[in-house]
């Protein structure tokens, strides 16, 4: 298990802390956090569960993030921001 | 947008802590009727807020902050940081807005370009929740919508000290701190009007956009003690303030 942190300047910050595995390559566990709006707020929550064990590869997580998201408007980043900030954690 | 209100409740607060500023906002919207309500208010001591999805560890420096004297507070609504100090804020409650979430932000903020521009200055709206005037930041809002009612609350810069605000912020290291101090500078303004001055302008501002009769009142007992509850179990406890 590894764990590492990204930021992201979309339109706004996005912080990414990461707990994935190294074999599967997939997400243990994640945080967001940032400056962003999101309504209705839970959903991060709701997010940030769905995400434990998606792949960490880019169409995987658009695909989890826009599922789930569906029900919610976010403001200051999207699901391709959002993604980039997720991967950008593996390069640092 | 036209949107009328026949009345607006305003409750003129004063300057209270920072847990109690929020929790006031919290029982306010938890008990609002048909009735809007505009709340104006202040922080003593100054404050720090941050955003409901930031990281008060990641954001502030919350050793300073005690060593200042700066109370530290999380939200319940998104967005950034930001110093409470040489500012108005203002906390707009309702049930009746528009659902699109762009057009309700634009006509609370209507109300308060009408404020500002009271002063002779063309403010102008920045989607999603700034106003600003000559492309210069003047105000910061957010918003939350629970059970069907709307906050808003944002800040009316009066002054800029930026030099404090990046003094109990975190911000990138030391070589890039000067060059940011004066980015910020050159993208915020201060109206340089006093705090009663722009009260009365923000009350005009809601009036007129409202066509609405305005209601001075006081808190009621209920809110009173709800409010002491609030800021005391929630927003004074590291388990709220800490919690992401």
């Amino acid at each position: 298990m590894r764990k590492v942190h990204n930021v992201l300047k979309s339109q706004k910050l996005i912080k990414i802390t990461l707990e994935y595995d190294e074999i599967s390559n997939t997400i243990h566990s994640i945080k967001i956090t940032g400056d962003f709006f999101l309504y209705p707020e839970d959903s991060l929550d709701k997010l940030e569960t769905n995400l434990i064990d998606t792949k960490l590869e880019k169409n995987s997580l658009i695909q989890k993030i826009r599922e789930s998201l569906d029900d919610s408007q976010a403001f200051g980043f999207d699901s391709e921001s959002l993604t980039k900030a997720i991967l950008g954690c593996l390069i640092h | 947008m036209n949107f009328k209100f026949n009345k607006i409740r305003v409750l003129e607060t004063g300057k209270n802590t920072a847990s109690w500023n929020m929790a006031l906002d919290e029982v306010l919207m938890k008990g609002t009727t048909e009735v809007p309500v505009l709340r104006l208010y202040g922080w003593e001591p100054p404050a720090v807020s941050i955003g409901y999805f930031q990281r008060l560890n990641e954001e502030v420096n919350v050793k300073k902050c005690a060593n200042l004297g700066i109370d530290v507070v999380r939200r319940i609504t998104g967005g950034g940081a930001v110093l409470h100090d040489s500012e108005l804020t203002y906390s707009f409650i309702t049930k009746r807005y528009p659902q699109n979430i762009i057009d309700s932000y634009k006509l609370i903020c209507d109300a308060i370009i009408i404020a500002i521009n009271k002063f002779g200055f063309n403010a102008k709206f920045s989607p999603l929740n700034d106003i600003v005037v000559n492309g210069k930041k003047v105000s910061g809002n957010a918003q939350t919508r629970k059970k069907n009612i709307l906050l808003q609350h944002g800040t009316i810069l009066l002054n800029t000290d930026i030099e404090k605000m990046f003094s109990v912020l975190k911000v990138p290291p030391e070589k890039m701190r000067d060059k940011l101090i004066t980015d910020v500078r050159q993208r915020v303004f201060g109206l340089d009007r006093t705090f009663e001055e722009v009260v009365v302008a923000l009350r005009e501002g809601f009036r007129e956009k409202f066509h609405a009769i305005l209601i001075d009142d006081k808190l009621s007992n209920k809110e009173e003690i709800e409010t002491e509850k609030v800021a005391k179990e929630k927003y004074s406890s590291d388990k709220w303030n800490f919690g992401r």
